[in-house]
């Protein structure tokens, strides 16, 4: 186990695009994330999953409520370069290779740049041989697998991922699922994952959160299955039902 | 496929520019607008001919010398007021209507100005500056900020300084709209040169033109203009390769 929790407290924002105008993204929110623990946020599209997500990562400030990791607020744990990121879109540099990507995250945080970690990394996400490769030479898998390496470089106390293979194809994601489980198996850091997908949900964390529109949470699911996890568990009744009974909550 | 289309696109091209030098040289030869248009092949003539060609050659470098140094000069504070104002966002209503008010200010109003400011041989480089600054700005402020949102957010998340971020991401992602801006700030130099060389500049081909004009040397007169075009559709030519160039380098 390592890395820090999460405390999210009467968390609730808002947009005014315009005047008279107020958007609800998430209306009142308690979620608390053990350190080390795997947490998934499905719900359906505008529910507020990715608002919610942003504001862990401090990219906007919450209109009230708190959001406490490891006892710091999400900025602190930012400017500490503490937090490690990937979205559905890989957001690689375009016109660095993928070791240079790689190395951004210590660049960014004023390091110097940890090159053997660097190729460790791209060796764990199976992107040995495409150290010099730009991303328009790779495939979306292996776009997402250096957005995923990129967010480990700093061993970060929190992972937030994002849709991170919404944009990939069934057979695809379902390798990555199973990838990302061999590689947060070792190292077990406190993340949330925002999907569409159930089946990835419930494949990969420990807890998984139903929210609702708009931006509250409906259900919050124990995910019985214990770790390590293998394709197997794909196979399995247990899990099918479990993936049906939260598919019919989605359904309006 | 697209090296045929080339292939044809460079050939529309010549047989354009042959049409349009016959069409010159027969109403030369017809003398349709009378003496004052000569014959392309008696501009070539009185171009290359030993009594002009030293006094058309010494003259263009000094033209290209104003033109170059304008072009770095008020590139090189176009850039920086650029990366100014997007370090401190606050600066930028009030950059950006100096911006303007620099645009607007015909050049041939600011010209006395300049001589009694500056000097008459600094008018030249001096104008070529203002007239590429707006270019410029407007390319490198909207290059910066046309970079991916995601990318940003990633960097940001990283807990990027505003400065890293310039340096790792809007800076890089500028660059090809930087040589767009190049292409249209090419010819305007070489404008607010020739322009400045207007106003009394000891040298340069805004001078030969002037004097030829008054002492009807029309022939000498033209052989400038035509040495002037060619060398600003030159640099047009090399800030395109630049553009082609760095849209390969920094775009996906």
């Amino acid at each position: 186990m390592s890395g820090a929790g999460i405390e999210i407290r009467n968390l609730a924002k808002r947009y005014t695009p315009r005047r008279g105008v107020i958007i609800e993204a998430i209306r009142h929110l308690d979620l608390t994330v053990a350190a080390g623990e795997f947490l998934a946020i499905v719900g359906p599209s505008g529910c507020g999953k990715s608002t919610l997500l942003h504001l862990v990562a401090g990219l906007e400030p919450p209109s009230s409520g708190s959001i406490f990791i490891g006892g710091a607020v999400p900025r602190e744990l930012v400017d500490r370069h503490r937090l490690g990121i990937a979205f559905q879109d890989s957001a690689l540099l375009p016109w660095l290779s993928v070791e240079s990507n790689l190395a951004l995250p210590f660049k960014l945080a004023g390091l110097s740049v940890d090159r053997n970690r660097v190729l460790k990394l791209i060796e764990l996400v199976g992107l040995q041989g495409f150290e010099r490769a730009r991303p328009s030479q790779l495939s979306g898998g292996m776009r997402q697998r250096a957005a995923i390496a990129r967010s480990l470089c700093l061993d970060p106390d929190v992972l937030l991922l994002d849709e991170p293979f919404g944009a990939l194809d069934a057979v695809t994601r379902r390798r990555l699922n199973i990838e990302l489980e061999l590689i947060w198996r070792d190292r077990a850091i406190t993340t949330m994952l925002v999907t569409h997908s159930v089946e990835e949900a419930l494949f990969l964390s420990d807890r998984t959160v139903v929210m609702e529109t708009p931006g509250a949470i409906a259900h919050v699911v124990e995910v019985p299955f214990s770790r390590p996890r293998t394709p197997e568990l794909l196979r399995r009744e247990e899990f099918h039902r479990l993936t049906d009974q939260i598919t019919l909550w989605l359904q309006p | 496929m697209t090296q045929s289309r080339t292939t044809t696109s460079a050939i529309y091209a010549v047989v354009g520019l042959l049409l349009f030098l016959s069409l010159w040289q027969w109403a030369g030869k017809a003398a349709v607008a009378g003496p004052v248009l000569p014959a392309v092949s008696d501009v070539a003539l009185t171009l290359f001919s030993p009594d002009n060609f030293p006094l058309l050659t010494r003259s263009a470098f000094a033209t290209l010398a104003s033109a170059a140094k304008g072009l770095l000069l008020g590139g090189s504070l176009a850039v920086l007021l650029a990366i100014v104002m997007r370090l401190v966002p606050p600066l930028r209503p009030g950059l950006d209507r100096l911006a303007l008010l620099v645009n607007a200010t015909p050049p041939i109003a600011l010209g006395p100005i300049l001589i009694v400011v500056f000097s008459r041989s600094q008018t030249p480089t001096v104008l070529a500056g203002i007239q590429v600054f707006f270019l410029l700005y407007v390319a490198a402020s909207s290059g910066m900020a046309a970079s991916s949102p995601t990318l940003r957010d990633v960097m940001t998340a990283f807990g990027a300084s505003r400065w890293k971020r310039l340096v790792h991401l809007e800076l890089p992602s500028a660059l090809p709209h930087l040589a767009s801006g190049l292409k249209a700030a090419v010819s305007a130099s070489f404008i607010g040169a020739i322009l400045g060389e207007w106003f009394g500049a000891p040298q340069g081909l805004g001078l030969v033109i002037l004097n030829a004009m008054q002492n009807f040397q029309i022939r000498l007169m033209w052989a400038a203009v035509t040495m002037a075009v060619a060398m600003s559709l030159t640099g047009f030519l090399i800030a395109t390769a630049l553009e082609k160039a760095l849209a390969r380098r920094f775009s996906r």
